[in-house]
């Protein structure tokens, strides 16, 4: 420190401190000029059917209203919505379980942290082997890659609701299914947002190596299709809806925290 | 008491870890091969997968792919989400797109790579690096948020150099999230890396695994997938660690 500060400071000019440009402006010419790299870099180095900002823009209305487009998004999200549901109900039961009943905890807490350590990729030839190359076996990946971070963020919930709490609903003699769907279940609400919130994420990339894998139709498989064919602009516009979905599913389940869980700040 | 208490956890673990594989072996022996096979069988695959040499050889080209992509990612990341925490103006244009960026199920992307790169090596370090750079840099741009304006104006008041400047405040501000980031990226990573063994050219841990699957071998397939296995939870648990070594007050959640 000492030896630094003996050198006056020559470079202290307010860099970027003087910039006051409202934040809306600012990000929507950063749009654009990221749109506009890609476009010159697509455009100077890479070939034609390369995807790139105009190219996409010319197909996307044609894909969103193709018919076979439609379905496969549909069928992929379908399978996420089912397999998130699928998860949230189980996950939570586990774990509730494992959180509130010690040797539940001690019994499955090696498996369920090694599973959810494991890349769901990994288990999609022995998912095929059980379910085969269909519908099941994508709703079983799904249901892999997003039940465990569900189950530990609910075990890490019921295992933080505040030992006053339970007290006092013992104290007043409440039954073990009231005291669960009042006590722990509030209490642990901000803990499964987090963990639903990280699932969606993991279910959608689930969903998309399934596809991947099995060449069942779906947004991943069209990518995969179509990428093939080198129609990478219509490929892409399944890119853009499984971004959308993804950010989307992530303002909605922050916005029902803000209202439904103001007290909560666990982010 | 207490020594009790220990003993009798660590015995319920032990008993639980018993059972798994009780059931393994009973699966596997109920089963077709086709399906499960016994534990048994399975670590005698892997015995002998580690005695040619193979296991070794797939293990390394792995994380060759791994650590190449990681390091990129991390050494991408993190950089250029300290310049924009030195850069707020620039930090408000981007922080929407890291974000979305961030949320992108990049494994989406992986037919794009293969039809314009091909199949080697490069290619799939570029999955790796796609996987890893993007919660490095969304993290570390959360913490370049964290600091206070009024931290920089005080010290541009003391007229501290750039240097200083970066190390009293823009460092020990952000590292804590990019660790939280890095953590991320370690995960993510290795399911990058198994993705692109999968999709892109075989190789590695990956290729054994498809190798079981398509000799309908599935107790060499179980054997690469327990590799995995353990790979991801010595990886997590490193991940822990290394994002509890720099940033004690913050606690994972992912």
């Amino acid at each position: 420190m000492s030896d630094a500060q003996a050198i006056p400071a020559p470079g202290a000019r307010r860099a970027g401190a003087a910039w006051r440009a409202p934040p809306l402006a600012l990000k929507v010419v950063a749009g654009v000029a990221l749109l506009a790299l890609w476009e010159a870099i697509v455009r100077a180095f890479a070939p034609t059917y390369v995807a790139r900002p105009s190219g996409i823009a010319l197909v996307l209305f044609k894909v969103l209203a193709d018919a076979q487009f439609r379905a496969a998004a549909g069928a992929t999200l379908w399978a996420v919505a089912q397999g998130l549901g699928i998860s949230l109900v189980a996950g939570t039961a586990v774990g509730f379980l494992m959180g509130r009943v010690a040797a539940v905890e001690r019994g499955l807490r090696y498996y369920v942290f090694s599973l959810f350590a494991t890349p769901m990729v990994a288990i999609l030839p022995l998912v095929t082997l059980w379910f085969g190359y269909n519908a099941d076996a994508r709703l079983a990946v799904v249901v892999f890659a997003s039940f465990f971070s569900i189950a530990i963020n609910a075990s890490d919930g019921a295992r933080s609701v505040p030992p006053e709490y339970l007290e006092v609903a013992r104290s007043f003699r409440a039954r073990p299914l009231a005291t669960l769907y009042d006590v722990v279940f509030p209490a642990s609400l901000p803990y499964l947002f987090a963990g639903v919130r990280l699932a969606a994420g993991r279910a959608l990339v689930g969903a998309v190596v399934a596809e991947f894998f099995i060449s069942i139709p779906g947004l991943g498989y069209y990518i995969l299709f179509n990428s093939r064919t080198f129609k990478h602009n219509e490929a892409f516009v399944a890119v853009i809806v499984l971004v959308a979905a993804g950010v989307g599913f992530e303002v909605l389940v922050r916005r029902l925290a803000q209202r439904y869980l103001p007290w909560a700040r666990r982010a | 008491m207490r020594t009790a208490r220990r003993w009798l956890e660590a015995g319920t673990v032990a008993a639980s870890l018993a059972l798994g594989a009780v059931v393994w072996e009973v699966a596997g022996r109920l089963t077709s091969g086709a399906f499960w096979a016994p534990l048994s069988t399975t670590l005698a695959s892997l015995g002998t997968l580690a005695a040619s040499g193979a296991l070794v050889r797939y293990a390394a080209s792995s994380l060759q792919l791994y650590a190449t992509g990681l390091a990129l990612g991390i050494a991408v990341g993190a950089p250029f989400g300290l310049l924009l925490a030195r850069l707020p103006w620039l930090r408000v244009a981007l922080e929407d797109y890291i974000m979305m960026l961030y949320a992108t199920p990049m494994v989406a992307l992986i037919p794009f790579i293969l039809s314009m790169l091909g199949f080697g090596f490069t290619p799939k370090v570029l999955v790796v690096f796609l996987f890893a750079v993007f919660p490095v840099l969304y993290n570390t741009v959360e913490g370049a948020r964290s600091i206070r304006p009024e931290l920089v104006e005080v010290a541009h008041a003391f007229r501290s150099s750039e240097w200083q400047l970066w190390r009293d405040v823009m460092i020990p501000y952000t590292l804590p999230f990019a660790m939280t980031g890095v953590r991320q990226a370690i995960a993510r990573g290795l399911v990058g890396m198994v993705a692109a063994e999968f999709f892109l050219s075989p190789s590695g841990l990956g290729q054994m695994i498809m190798l079981g699957s398509q000799n309908f071998d599935t107790a060499n397939m179980l054997a690469a997938i327990l590799v995995i296995v353990v790979l991801g939870v010595l990886l997590m648990d490193f991940g822990r660690w290394v994002e509890r070594r720099f940033a004690p007050w913050r606690r994972a959640s992912e």
